[in-house]
């Protein structure tokens, strides 16, 4: 996670909110994603075990919020 | 990827505004707050306020307005923010401009990034004086000439808008380029003591739709979806398009008591107090909170611009008609006639 963003776990899924901008981002992502903390060094955002057939789309979730600066690729 | 906001309940507000102060060097006609920091009910001590903090950061807050009063003019402000910010909350404050120095812009710029919002109420001095008080237009814009030098990152000038100073929304945006600021316009509401300038100062019906053009016409303008009553198509992607008191956010009170949201803290409204019971359990438990989120206007269910307002303010339906559970009387579509304002 960049330090800028920070994340929670709601009912729907994620709720982003990038503080340099203030805006929120709504992610229906249920289970699929696990919340990092809410701030420290080396906020990782989890992919939970999936179940089979929903794989592409989390991917394309995944692709999204790094495009918009949510997130950002991390080495395994 | 977005669920309807209308139906959703967030476990926690999103932000929060807290009016750290009642403490205020200005006595503006239109101020919210007057009613109640009339009453003197006393202050947080920064042993609250750091509790408090904690509270938000274990709820997970991402952002805390802070207001007043003019926040600066408490001794332990700038404690207050620091410690915020190592909590990992975003800040924003609203000053009025007036207290600032060349110290005190310094030690924000040293400060993790805070928001600032400089009131200012009109693009002239006649304008804002009247508002504002005599003196103040040149003494705020010294404080914004302090931001602009040091070429402050995160800075808006905030007008709230009036019969007085509508016309002028074109030269106020212009005079906040000027600075490297951004615009910000908010809704005047009749609360506090715009309960009393409320005849004078409220937006005729023409007013009101040409306010919406412009607001349509100009989306980078920031509104704090203050006026999602008028919001125009245009800018439906741009906010909540809804009421976010007590479901986004809520308000509180120097003395730590809890209001769904800053132009309701009226007895009536009063949801608990951060020294009694934690903000959580206010947020999640108390009736009043409740209430606000279950509010319906089920008047306005059939009107072609419900999704993007849901019925608008109930602070200004509440002022006006006693009633929450009635339309916004500045919407568009029942805004009533010019003639009948005058």
């Amino acid at each position: 996670m960049p330090d800028w963003v920070r994340v929670r776990r709601e009912s729907f899924g994620l709720l982003f909110y990038d503080t340099r901008s203030t805006r929120l981002t709504f992610v229906r992502s249920g289970d699929n994603l696990g919340s990092p903390p809410f701030t420290g060094p080396r906020r990782v955002l989890r992919v939970c075990p999936l179940d089979e057939g929903r794989g592409p789309a989390v991917s394309r979730l995944l692709r999204n919020l790094a495009a918009k600066g949510l997130i950002v690729a991390a080495e395994p | 990827m977005l669920p309807s906001l209308s139906n959703t309940r967030l476990r926690a507000p999103v932000n929060v505004t807290w009016e750290i102060t009642e403490t205020c060097n200005l006595r503006c006609t239109h101020c919210l707050a007057a009613e109640l920091w009339a009453q003197r009910r006393g202050e947080l001590d920064l042993g609250q306020c750091r509790a408090l903090i904690d509270e938000l950061a274990r709820m997970e807050v991402f952002q805390v307005n802070f207001g007043g009063g003019e926040p600066f003019l408490r001794d332990d402000f700038l404690d207050i923010l620091r410690y915020a910010h190592s909590r990992g909350i975003t800040t924003c404050v609203s000053t009025n401009g007036t207290v600032l120095n060349d110290a005190l812009v310094d030690e924000l710029l040293r400060m993790a990034p805070v928001y600032l919002q400089v009131s200012l109420d009109g693009a002239h001095v006649e304008t804002n004086d009247v508002i504002r008080g005599r003196g103040t237009f040149t003494r705020i814009i010294a404080g914004i000439e302090l931001l602009s030098e040091r070429a402050y990152p995160d800075f808006s000038l905030n007008m709230v808008v009036t019969r007085l100073n509508v016309g002028e929304i074109a030269d106020f945006d212009r005079l906040a380029r000027h600075y490297g600021a951004k615009t910000r316009l908010s809704r005047f509401r009749p609360s506090g003591a715009g309960c009393g300038t409320w005849k004078d100062y409220r937006l005729t019906r023409d007013q009101l739709l040409e306010l919406s053009a412009f607001l349509g016409a100009h989306p980078e303008i920031l509104t704090g979806d203050s006026f999602f009553a008028l919001t125009p198509d245009s800018r439906r992607e741009l906010g909540l398009n809804m009421c976010g008191a007590a479901k986004m956010t809520c308000a509180v009170a120097p003395d730590g008591s809890v209001y769904p949201c800053a132009f309701l803290c009226h007895r009536d409204f009063l949801a608990g107090n951060v020294t009694a019971e934690p903000l959580s359990a206010i947020f999640r438990y108390s009736p009043v909170l409740e209430r606000f989120r279950e509010l319906e206007v089920e008047t306005c269910r059939a009107c072609d611009r419900f999704a993007v307002c849901h019925g608008g303010c109930p602070a200004v339906a509440r002022f006006l008609t006693q009633s929450m559970g009635l339309p916004d009387p500045e919407c568009l579509r029942t805004a009533v006639s010019a003639k009948e304002v005058a």
